[in-house]
């Protein structure tokens, strides 16, 4: 039996009173590109940061590429590459000086670093202005060099906390086409994101999480059917018309029971 | 655009803005008891209360010490000699919150802009958090006690006291409020931020050179300073009187001469500085309120035959160190080499061996015994390296304040924090070292070679001292960080707990070092110093393996904390 590439076992973290993650059993196969998707609050982040050693859980256990995380945190970390929600650059530094120090801090030799580095800016199209501080950088331009940063050493396992918030189109195209080339070479990418429609164009597997419980997961098509087979169940009414394909965001609104703001009444709004 | 001053209707404005104030008063008490909730908000409201029992009597201590200065100085018909001690009072007011950053006011009222607040509400609340600062609260407290020594005094004068005093403080207000104001817009840029930064460096150990210029150019017995000092003198006097301070006491001494209309017409100048000021004042905060930006862009992409093709440096290598202790190396003299104050550290030895030998030179010179002994047997070295100590230890006491996001990094990076602190200290190792020789060579050539003794115990002294605080520092870096903006003048830079804890570690580290010093050279055997320091330093390199070897535990229980507090907005 394959080694999963995540893997958690009655996964929790609570905060004092709040449990932010409750009893997750997740799993996720190599080579799949993993969306993790719920509404604010539901526990995503928490999530991913436990996953990537930001946070410890409260208890649990998570295993990547068949290694404990909390026993073997450097050995994990060696086989992932993240970008965090804030991420983690040091304004400071220029491009080319932050991801040279990234590989290095990854354990890849100096010539290999400086390489790694050239390409990268050049695939980033960040290297047209060497001497401008990351603080001086575009919101856009920062997400790509946090990119740049997080496959500098070639993981297996790429954890994207909202990768494609405040990116531009031409910026989130140079990323895509990046991630899919990393799936392509079998790696696995486990990304969340407020996006569906980038979610269901690019993930293959989905889970989704509410209230700090996994509450579906797998592919896009048994999560469809799983969703089409409760509404028969419920009647005509919940159910999809025939031959109707549904897309994520029904789907996710259906399991996460979402109102649309356009149901809500506020009747002092304009 | 729309305007800054439109009110239509007053009444429902005024009272729109009293609603406002009080939930920023709301607000900023909700911040506060909310900081109780963290054993660091309860530690650091601790050691507020002993800064504010400092400050408390420094400010009460201070009002009836001048309070008595005024009602002599008054009671003796030297009233204009005011300005003396209100110049005093200026440059306290002025320069101690640009010094003492960790005693200021934190937080950024422009973040009240985004809500619907007219443009006096907004002035208003910019100068009430000036007025909280403890400096503006013991400075008003010095000038009412300046108030009530003259009116003590001559009762009759008492009126005039208050209402030139009272501009005066106005005055002072406004001086801070415009520094901090017109710095921060300058700060907003990176160039114009680390030319300030020096400007701002050299500013501050220029007027560490006052008292030992004064030493030598004052008291001087020379013929050169004789002709010299009344000279200046003589060109700066009648100057100081349309200085603010010399305004007030001109204003006052023409009051109780009987002469109305000097009194009124200093008073008129006074008036007119602070106009000027609010003036300069009202220029910025309109700027701010009409939403300037002043963030820094990169220059959009340059066609592509133009670009140069990217050749990018191997990094640096540290013989007998893994690649994540020279990457955070290379890392963090880079920070160094970008960062105006942070770079002012390697320069300081010079600074502080020119304080050293323009004081003790002197002293010597005129004939101080005990200052000569002490710069010519070679004490210059220690006393300067202990000097320099102090300026490392801002660095060394909050590591990761200046990572803000950063830290995220080093958690989610297959490295040990032993790793990443090694790294660290190395470089502060680094610049105390360099400092060190720069210091011994500069005393050799200037003063004396210092003798073998004291400069091997003085060794044997800074390596114990770096030791202990690299300990204490990499601790208090984890469990008290804070984050360092640059953008930011003249806020908190470190934690009150780290302020306490860093000043107490090297009082500590100081009375070790003297004491060791006083009694070997008392016994006439200066040479047990040494071994006796070199002791210490082993002593205090076994705490800090025990405390490397505990880091990582350490990091991950604090992950949270330090993530929270360095990843924040502001």
């Amino acid at each position: 039996m394959d080694v999963p590439a995540i893997s958690t076992e009655h996964l929790s973290r609570q905060f004092g009173s709040l449990v932010a993650v409750d009893d997750m059993n997740l799993r996720v196969t190599a080579g799949q590109f993993f969306g993790f998707l719920g509404p604010n609050g539901a526990g995503k982040s928490t999530t991913i940061k436990m996953l990537t050693g930001l946070l410890a859980p409260s208890s649990g256990r998570m295993e990547i590429l068949g290694l404990d995380l909390t026993n073997n945190p450097v050995e994990v970390k060696r086989q992932i590459g993240v970008v965090p929600e804030g991420m983690a650059l040091f304004g400071r530094l220029t491009g080319a000086e932050y991801l040279n120090f990234v590989g290095r801090m990854y354990g890849l030799g100096r010539d290999t670093a400086a390489k790694r580095t050239a390409e990268l800016l050049e695939f980033m199209q960040l290297a047209d202005q060497p001497k401008a501080l990351i603080a001086d950088y575009s919101h856009g331009m920062q997400k790509k060099l946090a990119m740049a940063a997080a496959v500098i050493h070639g993981p297996k396992i790429l954890f994207l906390d909202e990768p494609f918030e405040g990116v531009d189109a031409i910026a989130s195209g140079t990323l895509k086409a990046m991630l899919h080339g990393m799936i392509a070479r079998g790696a696995t990418i486990f990304l969340t994101s407020h996006v569906l429609e980038i979610v269901e164009r690019l993930c293959s597997h989905v889970a989704i999480i509410y209230r700090g419980k996994l509450v579906a997961q797998g592919s896009l098509e048994e999560l469809r059917a799983g969703v089409q087979a409760q509404g028969t169940q419920a009647g005509p009414d919940a159910a999809a018309a025939p031959g109707e394909k549904l897309t994520l965001e029904e789907i996710f609104l259906r399991i996460v029971g979402g109102t649309r703001a356009a149901e809500q009444e506020l009747s002092w709004l304009g | 655009m729309a305007g800054v001053s439109s009110a239509p209707e007053l009444p429902q404005a005024r009272h729109e803005s009293r609603e406002q104030f009080a939930a920023i008063a709301h607000l900023r008490w909700r911040i506060f008891v909310n900081s109780l909730r963290t054993l660091r908000g309860r530690l650091e409201a601790v050691s507020w209360i002993f800064i504010g029992l400092l400050f408390a009597g420094m400010g009460i201590g201070g009002t009836f010490g001048l309070a008595t200065a005024a009602w002599f100085l008054t009671s003796q018909h030297k009233v204009e000699w005011l300005a003396l001690i209100l110049w005093g009072v200026l440059l306290y007011w002025q320069l101690f919150p640009v010094m003492a950053t960790a005693f200021t006011e934190s937080f950024d009222s422009t973040n009240f802009l985004r809500f619907p607040i007219r443009y006096r509400s907004y002035f208003f609340i910019r100068m009430a958090y000036g007025a909280l600062d403890p400096t503006t609260l013991i400075g008003c407290l010095w000038l009412v006690g300046i108030a009530a020594g003259v009116g003590i005094a001559d009762p009759g004068l008492f009126p005039w006291a208050v209402l030139l005093i009272a501009t005066f403080g106005a005055f002072n207000l406004l001086v801070a409020r415009v520094i901090f104001a017109w710095i921060e817009r300058w700060l907003a840029r990176r160039k114009s931020r680390e030319i300030l930064g020096v400007v701002f460096l050299l500013f501050i150990v220029g007027v560490q050179f006052i008292g030992p210029l004064m030493g030598r150019y004052g008291n001087h017995r020379g013929r050169h300073s004789r002709s010299v000092i009344p000279g200046v003198a003589a060109t700066l006097l009648p100057a100081e009187k349309f200085t603010p301070p010399g305004l007030v006491g001109a204003s006052l001494g023409a009051a109780s001469n009987g002469n109305p209309g000097i009194a009124l017409g200093s008073w008129a100048i006074e008036c007119g500085y602070a106009a000027i000021l609010l003036w300069l004042l009202d220029l910025r905060l309109r700027a701010q309120f009409r939403g300037e930006n002043l963030s820094e862009g990169v220059a959009p992409r340059a066609p592509a035959a133009a670009r140069e093709k990217t050749a990018v440096r191997e990094g640096l290598a540290l013989p007998g160190f893994s690649a994540p202790v020279a990457a955070v190396f290379e890392k963090e003299l880079r920070y160094l080499s970008r960062s105006g104050p942070m770079l002012f550290n390697l320069a300081m030895p010079l600074v502080i061996l020119a304080i050293f030998l323009l004081g003790p030179v002197n002293s010597a010179r005129r004939g101080n015994a005990a200052v000569h002994n002490a710069a010519f047997s070679g004490y210059a070295f220690p006393l300067a390296l202990a000097y320099a100590l102090l300026i490392l230890s801002n660095l060394t006491y909050n590591c990761f304040g200046t990572e803000g996001g950063g830290v995220q990094f080093y958690f989610v990076a297959p490295v040990r924090f032993r790793q990443i602190l090694l790294g660290k200290n190395l470089v502060h190792g680094l610049l105390l070292a360099f400092e060190a020789c720069l210091l011994w060579v500069v005393v050799c050539f200037v003063l004396h070679p210092p003798s073998l003794g004291i400069t091997l115990a003085t060794l044997a002294g800074a390596l114990f001292a770096s030791l202990v605080n690299f300990t204490a520092g990499d601790l208090l870096s984890l469990y008290m960080p804070k984050k360092f903006d640059y953008a930011v003048f003249g806020r908190q830079r470190a934690s009150g707990v780290t302020a306490f804890a860093a000043l107490g570690a090297q009082i500590a580290i100081v009375g070790i070092c003297a004491v060791t010093f006083a009694l070997t050279s008392y016994y006439g055997r200066l040479w047990l110093a040494t071994p006796i320091l070199l002791a210490f330093a082993a002593a205090a390199f076994v705490a800090y393996r025990i405390v490397l070897n505990r880091i990582d535990g350490i990091a991950i229980s604090r992950r949270e904390a330090l993530i929270t507090e360095l990843c924040r907005a502001q």
